[in-house]
């Protein structure tokens, strides 16, 4: 009877402790997640595939600030853990929308699934040295800048991707020869550990884990990004060209709030950087230093096209898309 | 307390002093190994939170159900592949081709079918598990003593009563083992699931800390983790103790 009680007082005590404790897991900053309480039944219900990165943090905030439920949406955010989990599910319906860089919806269409953006998503800050993404090298390699890189070892986040896809026109702007270079496949987050165990001569680094790298001593050799064009959008939102003439109206509720969301998202950076800390474990000292991406409303065009034509170039597409085809 | 539950002890201390020391020693970079200490700190934060209950009942929801439709099947299909030798013969070299199949590999054709939700996680963890039992199930069925059997037969028990009063008890113990077993594997496949696609669960919440740059917690998760196996672990003696208590195996040797 005793051991009974003592057990029964222990289970109860935890699951009143736990009661108390908000936030999530392992986050050492972390906020309240502020759950969007469940709307009037007259809201429909739209769901979207997005990575837990700094660049989706417009979605987020438009969530939080209702701009969504203005224009009669329910939004349910799913995240994924990678693109590949995201175009299969926009694909099969899982998603209504979904996040994802240009490359990957590039090649998706490329391989014919009808894919179309409707929202940009994040674009490259356009400041060589200061940008979201660059390729970084250890101190005193001798790598100064992107011609260097020609043979040696490249770590980048996904091959055939947006990385080395822009990686290899900036070493041929920059007068290197891109076949040279080796390119390997290491997540962002064990990028610097790589880079300090010599595994990689250089990687590519998106925020947060650059200003880590920079942190730690390493120079970022290259902005691959703003090198390749300084009007770069990386990102974006898209979902099926069926979704768009078959649920026309939701489509352009869906834009509107997201062009909302993003237009107060670059307004706001502050919030931005508290939101982030929501929905990833990045910690307040890292989030407070990171770089954002620049948030805006229209696709830069030519930026799209070089970006394009790089990728067929280097064998990642059979052919240069349309803009006209991709972009809203 | 008695010599093997101290040794028992003594070991779990010696690791734990070894994992604090490595990283202070700087024979592993602490931020990529952070010591013992502060992540047995993170994780005692973390059971003071309900987001990590939540995640673990995820988890555990998806074992539970992912195991009790791989028995159900395995059972199923067991009794009826081991009671004919023709299906066994016929089946043998399917089975023999399917079971090698890492269920990882199906993560593409599950995020397909069911994207990100618990489903995809399930249809993961019902593939290995189902292997584990039906092969332990045809083993048990295989081994019936024909002559018990052939009593039952001539005492006029009709099928199901001699797959009851025979088979079944000739199976159980094979059938506990592989349940067994497959707790196991059906937790690894949990985990796994969710860290590579996404579904909710302990799985995602150490993707998203890595993802993060929150080590710490990450290690944490994953300490996690291993005490649930262990709590399977011993869940599962349980209850194989209570099934098979009239099983010689139990009966004649302690098993601890």
């Amino acid at each position: 009877m005793n051991r009974r009680f003592i057990a029964v007082l222990a289970a109860a005590s935890v699951l009143g402790l736990s009661a108390c404790g908000s936030g999530s897991p392992s986050s050492t900053g972390g906020g309240t997640a502020s759950g969007t309480a469940g709307g009037g039944s007259d809201l429909t219900k739209v769901s979207v595939g997005v990575i837990p990165i700094v660049d989706c943090a417009p979605i987020y905030l438009g969530d939080k600030q209702g701009f969504f439920k203005e224009e009669g949406l329910q939004l349910d955010i799913q995240t994924a853990t990678g693109g590949a989990a995201i175009v299969p599910g926009v694909v099969s319906g899982s998603f209504d929308f979904a996040f994802s860089n240009l490359i990957s919806v590039m090649v998706a269409k490329d391989k014919g699934l009808d894919l179309k953006f409707v929202a940009n998503g994040a674009s490259t800050t356009g400041e060589k040295g200061k940008d979201i993404g660059g390729v970084v090298a250890p101190a005193g390699s001798g790598i100064q800048s992107a011609k260097d890189l020609a043979g040696k070892t490249v770590s980048v986040n996904n091959l055939s991707n947006i990385g080395d896809t822009t990686i290899k026109s900036v070493i041929e702007k920059d007068g290197g020869d891109p076949k040279s270079v080796k390119f390997v496949e290491v997540a962002f987050p064990d990028a610097p550990a790589a880079l300090a165990n010599k595994q990689v001569d250089a990687a590519w680094i998106l925020e947060p884990f650059l200003s880590k790298a920079v942190a730690e001593g390493g120079t970022i050799v290259s902005s691959n990004f703003v090198e390749m064009s300084p009007e770069l959008d990386i990102a974006g939102y898209f979902t099926k060209a069926d979704t768009i003439s078959g649920k026309a109206e939701l489509t352009q509720k869906f834009t509107r709030a997201m062009n909302k969301s993003l237009e107060y998202a670059q307004a706001h950076p502050d919030e931005v950087r508290d939101i982030v800390g929501t929905y990833t474990k990045i910690d307040e000292g890292t989030r407070a230093k990171m770089i954002l991406p620049r948030y805006r409303v229209e696709f830069d065009e030519d930026a799209f096209k070089t970006l394009g034509d790089a990728a067929a170039k280097y064998g990642t597409l059979t052919k240069a898309p349309n803009a006209g085809d991709l972009l809203p | 307390m008695p010599a093997k539950q101290l040794l028992g002890v003594a070991g779990i201390l010696g690791f734990l002093v070894t994992w604090e020391l490595i990283p202070r020693l700087g024979l592993i970079d602490a931020r990529y190994l952070p010591p013992a200490s502060e992540v047995i700190a993170a994780l005692i934060v973390d059971f003071g939170l309900t987001a990590f209950w939540v995640s673990v009942g995820e988890t555990m929801k998806a074992w539970f159900l992912g195991l009790v439709i791989a028995v159900a099947l395995a059972v199923l299909l067991g009794f009826i592949i081991g009671s004919s030798s023709f299906l066994r013969k016929a089946t043998n070299s399917t089975v023999e081709f399917l079971r090698p199949i890492p269920s990882v590999a199906l993560i593409p054709l599950a995020v397909l079918l069911f994207g990100v939700k618990i489903e995809s996680s399930l249809m993961l963890i019902t593939y290995a598990a189902f292997w584990q039992v039906l092969i332990q199930v045809l083993y048990g069925v295989a081994d019936v003593d024909m002559v018990a059997n052939n009593t039952a037969k001539t005492y006029g028990l009709g099928r199901m009563a001699r797959v009851r009063y025979v088979v079944f008890p000739t199976a159980l113990p094979y059938l506990m083992t592989g349940v067994r077993l497959a707790a196991t594997v059906a937790l690894v496949l949990a985990i796994t699931a969710e860290l590579v696609i996404g579904s909710p669960g302990l799985g995602r919440e150490i993707a998203l800390a890595q993802s993060g740059g929150a080590i710490s917690g990450m290690y944490a998760l994953v300490l996690a983790t291993g005490l649930i196996g262990v709590l399977i672990n011993i869940l599962m003696r349980f209850i194989e103790k209570k099934t098979l208590s009239w099983h010689s195996s139990v009966r004649s040797e302690v098993i601890v």
